[in-house]
C-alpha cells in the first residue's frame, strides 16, 4: 500500500507535525477535529445520493421487467414459427381446393359436351349424374370460407401484437393489452371450433364410420 | 300440430338442414332433391333452427358444426334436451375433423357424422345407415 504525501512528497502525518512546530501552523488536533467534523457533515449527502442512486437503478430494472414482459406478450416467436407458416398452409390450401374444383367442373363440363346426344334418355340421365358432381365440388366454397375466416383472425392477431408493439416504441414503454391467445381463438376453442383441417391432419371419414 | 319423428327413410320426410353458408345450403338442398327428397327446410345457424323447431317437427336434421351465434353442436345439445324433439335424428356435416370433436358430438348424441368435402354417396350412405333402410 503507497502512503499519502504531501506537495512536496513528505507523509501527510510527518508534514502536520512539520507545520505544527511553526508558529503560526494549526494544530494536529484541530486538523483532525474539522476532518471529523467535515465526515460528520457530509455524511448525509452521502446517505441521499446511495438512496437516489438506489431508486435510479430499482426504476430502471422495473423498466427492463415490464420491457420484457411487454415483449414476450407481442411473442416474436409465435408470430413467425407458428401463425405466418399456419396462414401459408391455409392459402395453399385454398389455391389448391379451388384448383380441384375448377379441373372437376371443367371435367364435367367437356364430359357433357363430348357425350352422345342420339338417345335423348341416356345423355339425360348422364346430364343428371354430371350435375350432382357439379354440386359435389362446389362443396370448396364453404371450405375456402372457412380457411379465409383463419387466415383474417390471424391477420387481426398479428395486426393486434403490432399496435402493442407500435405503442410501446410511442409512448414509451405503455402497457399493453395484447394477450397471446385472442378472444375469437379462446371462444373457438370452447366450441371445439377449428375449422378445415390441413393435409394429413384430422381423422378420416373411415375412421369416423367406424365409430358409428 | 305434432308430427312424431320418422323411423323409416321416408323421401316425403322432413328434413331440416342448417349451415351459415348459403352456398352450402343449396348444395345440401340439390343433393337432397337428387336422391328424392323433398321436403327440405333451412337455417342458417342453430338459433334459426331451434325458432323452426318451435313451429315444425322434424325427421332429421343435417347440420353443419362451425357457426354464429349457436353451432351445430350446441344445436344438437339443444336438440337432445328438449323431450319433444330429443328423438330426432341428426347428422353433422362439417369440417371439424380433430377426434374430439367427433367423440364430443357421438357423447351428445349425434347419429353420423360427415366430414366435408363430401360426395353425394357419402350422403346417401348416412342415411341409410340412420334409418336403416336404403334410399331407393
Amino acid at each position: 500500500m503507497s502512503v499519502a504525501t504531501a506537495s512536496d512528497g513528505a507523509p501527510f502525518a510527518q508534514q502536520a507535525e512539520l507545520d505544527s512546530n511553526a508558529d503560526n501552523a494549526i494544530p494536529l488536533r484541530e486538523v483532525i477535529s474539522m476532518a471529523e467534523k467535515v465526515t460528520a457533515a457530509l455524511k448525509p449527502l452521502v446517505r441521499s445520493l446511495d438512496k437516489a442512486m438506489y431508486r435510479e437503478l430499482k426504476d430502471m430494472l422495473d423498466s427492463i421487467e415490464a420491457l420484457r414482459g411487454d415483449l414476450s406478450k407481442v411473442d416474436p416467436d409465435d408470430i413467425f414459427s407458428r401463425r405466418i407458416p399456419e396462414m401459408g398452409r391455409e392459402l395453399s390450401a385454398i389455391v389448391s381446393a379451388t384448383e380441384v374444383a375448377t379441373n372437376s367442373i371443367m371435367n364435367i363440363a367437356e364430359q357433357v359436351l363430348a357425350a352422345d346426344k342420339s338417345d335423348p334418355a341416356a345423355y339425360g340421365a348422364l346430364v343428371e349424374q354430371h350435375m350432382m358432381a357439379i354440386f359435389e365440388a362446389c362443396t370448396f366454397q364453404d371450405l375456402t370460407g372457412q380457411r379465409v375466416t383463419r387466415v383474417i383472425q390471424t391477420i387481426e392477431v398479428i395486426e393486434e401484437r403490432i399496435e402493442v408493439l407500435c405503442r410501446m416504441i410511442e409512448n414509451n414503454q405503455i402497457t399493453p393489452t395484447a394477450s397471446k391467445v385472442s378472444d375469437t381463438e379462446k371462444r373457438n376453442r370452447a366450441r371445439l371450433v377449428k375449422g378445415p383441417a390441413n393435409q394429413g391432419e384430422g381423422i378420416s371419414q373411415d375412421a369416423i364410420d367406424s365409430m358409428f | 300440430m305434432y308430427w312424431g319423428p320418422t323411423m323409416t327413410l321416408d323421401k316425403n320426410m322432413r328434413i331440416l338442414i342448417v349451415d351459415d353458408y348459403a352456398t352450402m345450403l343449396r348444395i345440401l338442398r340439390n343433393l337432397l332433391k337428387q336422391l328424392g327428397f323433398e321436403n327440405v327446410h333451412d337455417a342458417s345457424d342453430g338459433k334459426e333452427a331451434l325458432r323452426r323447431f318451435e313451429t315444425c317437427r322434424y325427421d332429421l336434421v343435417i347440420s353443419d358444426w362451425n357457426m354464429e351465434p349457436m353451432t351445430g353442436f350446441e344445436l344438437l345439445k339443444a336438440v337432445r334436451a328438449n323431450p319433444e324433439t330429443a328423438g330426432t335424428k341428426f347428422i353433422m356435416i362439417t369440417a371439424e375433423s380433430a377426434t374430439e370433436n367427433v367423440i364430443a358430438a357421438k357423447r351428445a348424441g349425434v347419429d353420423n357424422y360427415i366430414i366435408k368435402p363430401f360426395t353425394t354417396e357419402v350422403l346417401r350412405g348416412k342415411l341409410e345407415a340412420v334409418f336403416h333402410q336404403q334410399v331407393a
